[in-house]
């Protein structure tokens, strides 16, 4: 690859590749880190407390019931597939696609927001009520912060989608929204385990 | 050809803003000597606090000051030197040699870095304004609860740690982020994973420490300021909740801190040494796993901080073991340092090297009292008194601020084209040298004969006046050592000799620009084959590569894959911009608002968003431009 005494050329390169090797992606991947260990934080003190209590959850709050959890669960990984759908077809330059998969995964993603309201709101306790309150409303708050933050940042990328902002060499702001999207499902699932199941498994 | 030449288009492109606008500024070198002077002037607020607190503690019975001062005095002393000294000036630091180590033209998300920048100085303009109006926090620096809980803290004063820590721990983490990519991005061509310079890897495991220890530092102290605002239980016992909670995930935190900070520290000896060596160092690839398995280790000794909190006696042994583990990996580096110093034919004693050999002194005497700490039976004796303080000040001024200083020695010239005084450094040293072993030895012993640490006063025949007073003498030799090197920094910048590209003979290729760097670093990004790029330059038949030449119709990079650095692509860089300091200033509103009502959450959060959304909208220029 050398020349003796010569300047290498740099210019016949492409900018800024597509795909897995961009610093975007990557830049990614790392809050996705950072998040996944506040979660995994998050979770850690939730087992401590209840480690630590003689019995949970605490002051005669009954254990959760599965009906509307496991729905929401299953609604939320349902919400993966529109948007798989519209990061596989819009990297092919399938703006229409791409616009339709995200709606349908933003509409699905409110109803599972909409669940999680009206659960939260018909508890009977909140995070001033005790601990176990505390750390649920805690875990619960963090996660729904995340579902929000995903929606908003959704609406953007459609946005500059609608705009025309995206071409086929272009891709990196739609990839990097569908691994976001798929990181905020797939996190649910320890948390799906942590507040719901873990009560009925030990 | 009447177009502008290659360099004057370079030159064009990566122009630093000026003036007013230098506040859009957004290239690495830039930031980083931001950083590198605001840590500094922290480090010198911080150690005026030290210096009040040994003087109250010169004599009996002494009423110079209060004791709620001296909490706040004692808590902001650890805190700014964690939190406001340690970490970003080692991360400024980094911002600014890691591209230049790299052969880059600049990191791979320069805004993002200006963004930290601002959070940093904001959340630590807040902390000291507290300080000043004679609230600042008062339960030392790792604030456990109850102590800092609602009860028994009522006052403003933990709610201002626990929202400028959580704060300011965002810009420890973007930046840990950018600069592993930056790491695995942009090495120059040839610099295989095998090749770069041990501080870049220390720089690499030092970011990822950061991305997995800061995240529940930041979660507890969230879960503090709920506690003392919205009426949480997290640490309440009455209603459930568990104060060791804090403690587990405050050290979760704090233990790794402590290597976040050492390891860059050791990356600087490494690059030190070798240097007035002459020779490359013993076991490159020792040290470097050395630093990976330290980083690694480092998640695994926590609980040692809680010896006397409640623990199960094997769980309490399992974390001594790991912790007398750590000293096997620390100390293989003490013996390549020295094995690199023991070969060489002809070590040169200048200042950077005066500084790095005396910080691996200072470190061992440190190191050595470590596995004693690690014991049980002993932790139990001396848990909370001088010997503890005395233990870790000996790693951590000897592991890191001695090497930071000469750091600081070493790329001075790099950094403004002149050399700092050689005579003025030596005095720095030694005077610095003996001040601390002087001030910082004593300490085990009053520590051994049971002085708590934190206690702003003891009585008249409890033998404490003499060991103090020999403490104050020493501290006054210590700041009067740094105070040389402050005073040698101020001298240079106007009178220092011309430092020419390479006043060290340095093998790493931030001696192969100009000092100080040009806007864009390098003209030609350079080529290389070995770890010492610039001693074995001479030595191939091909020395005539130049390196390559990038393209300038926008600020732009040569991308190279992970671990071969093969050239690949072309990496488009930021221009400057006004966004970062925008978004820093709207989620300071968040964390600082809530201070005063908690209505500037929201607020915050939607003008965070406004200025996410204009910091990414794709701009008519931009679009042009890729």
């Amino acid at each position: 690859m050398r020349h003796e005494g010569s300047i290498l050329q740099a210019l016949d390169l492409p900018v800024n590749l597509n795909d897995r090797r961009a610093p975007l992606w990557l830049g990614w991947v790392g809050l996705i880190v950072i998040e996944a260990t506040l979660f995994a934080a998050l979770i850690t003190s939730f087992f401590y407390l209840r480690a630590s209590s003689p019995e949970w959850p605490l002051g005669g709050i009954q254990r959760p019931d599965l009906l509307l959890p496991t729905a929401g669960t299953v609604l939320l990984l349902a919400s993966s597939i529109p948007a798989y759908w519209a990061d596989h077809r819009g990297r092919k330059g399938d703006l229409r696609s791409l616009l339709i998969g995200l709606i349908a995964g933003l509409i699905i993603i409110a109803v599972f927001l909409g669940l999680k309201i009206y659960e939260y709101s018909h508890t009977g306790y909140s995070w001033s009520t005790n601990a176990y309150g505390s750390v649920v409303f805690f875990i619960m708050g963090f996660h729904l912060s995340h579902v929000i933050a995903l929606v908003l940042k959704t609406i953007v990328v459609l946005a500059a989608a609608a705009r025309g902002h995206f071409n086929q060499r272009r891709t990196v702001g739609i990839q990097t929204n569908g691994m976001y999207w798929h990181f905020v499902v797939i996190i649910w699932l320890p948390l799906y385990f942590t507040l719901y199941l873990s009560h009925y498994i030990f | 050809m009447n177009d502008p030449s290659y360099e004057e288009r370079l030159q064009k492109v990566w122009q630093i803003p000026r003036g007013l606008a230098s506040i859009t500024a957004v290239n690495h070198r830039v930031i980083g000597v931001r950083y590198i002077v605001t840590a500094f002037i922290f480090f010198i607020l911080a150690g005026v606090l030290a210096l009040m607190m040994v003087l109250q503690l010169s004599g009996d019975n002494n009423n110079l000051m209060t004791h709620e001062t001296y909490n706040q005095f004692f808590t902001m002393h650890g805190t700014t030197m964690m939190f406001l000294f340690a970490v970003p000036v080692v991360e400024g630091i980094a911002i600014y040699l890691v591209p230049l180590m790299l052969g880059s033209r600049d990191l791979v998300f320069p805004r993002l870095n200006t963004f930290g920048y601002f959070v940093f100085l904001l959340g630590g303009i807040v902390v000291w304004g507290s300080l000043f109006l004679g609230s600042a926090p008062d339960a030392g620096w790792f604030n456990y609860v109850p102590l800092a809980g609602p009860d028994y803290s009522p006052g403003i004063n933990i709610d201002i740690y626990t929202t400028a820590i959580s704060f300011m721990e965002i810009a420890a983490l973007v930046a840990a982020v950018e600069l592993v990519i930056t790491i695995f991005k942009v090495r120059a061509p040839g610099m295989s994973l095998s090749r770069m310079p041990l501080f870049v890897w220390a720089v690499l495991v030092m970011s990822f420490m950061i991305i997995f220890a800061f995240p529940p530092l930041v979660l507890t102290s969230i879960f503090l300021a709920a506690d003392r605002m919205i009426g949480s239980h997290f640490f309440n016992v009455a209603m459930g909740g568990n104060p060791l909670l804090w403690q587990h995930l405050f050290w979760w935190f704090g233990h790794p801190e402590v290597y976040i900070i050492a390891v860059p520290a050791f990356g600087m000896v490494s690059t030190i040494i070798p240097t007035f060596s002459r020779r490359p160092i013993v076991g490159y690839l020792i040290v470097a796993v050395s630093m990976v398995i330290i980083g690694v280790l480092s998640f695994g000794l926590w609980v040692h901080h809680m010896f006397s909190a409640d623990a199960s006696i094997l769980g309490m042994s399992l974390f001594a073991a790991a912790s007398m583990a750590i000293a096997l990996p620390s100390g293989a580096q003490v013996f390549a340092w020295i094995g690199t110093i023991w070969d060489s034919e002809r070590v040169e004693w200048r200042t950077p090297m005066l500084w790095a050999t005396g910080s691996i002194v200072l470190f061992t005497i440190g190191g050595l009292t470590g596995p004693m700490l690690a014991a049980i039976p002993w932790n139990w004796q001396v848990h909370d008194t001088h010997f503890v303080t005395a233990h870790f000040h000996y790693v951590l001024v000897g592991g890191a601020v001695f090497p930071i200083i000469g750091g600081l020695y070493y790329w001075f010239p790099k950094i403004t084209g002149r050399m700092m005084n050689e005579k003025l450094g030596k005095w720095s040293f030694w005077l610095s040298f003996t001040g601390f072993n002087i001030a910082f030895f004593t300490l085990h012993y009053t520590g051994l004969l049971g002085m708590p640490r934190r206690l702003h006063t003891y009585l008249a025949d409890q033998g404490f006046d003499l060991p103090m007073q020999i403490m104050l003498a020493g501290a006054l030799i210590l700041a009067a050592g740094l105070a040389v090197t402050l005073w040698n920094v101020i001298a240079s910048l106007r009178r220092g000799a011309a430092a020419g590209d390479n006043p060290w003979n340095a093998p790493t290729l931030e001696w192969s620009t100009s000092s100080p760097p040009p806007a864009y670093n390098f003209l030609y990004i350079p080529v290389v084959d070995s770890s010492n790029p610039l001693w074995d330059a001479g030595s191939h038949d091909d020395e005539s590569t130049r390196g390559y030449q990038t393209g300038t119709d926008h600020r732009e990079t040569l991308g190279t894959t992970a671990l071969d650095a093969v050239p690949e692509q072309r990496l488009a860089v930021a221009r400057p911009s006004i966004w970062p300091l925008a978004l820093a200033a709207s989620v300071g509103t968040v964390f600082m608002g809530s201070l005063i009502d908690l209505v500037f959450v929201p607020i915050g959060a939607v003008m965070s968003f406004i200025a996410l959304v204009g910091w990414n909208w794709p701009g008519k220029q931009r679009r042009k431009g890729l």
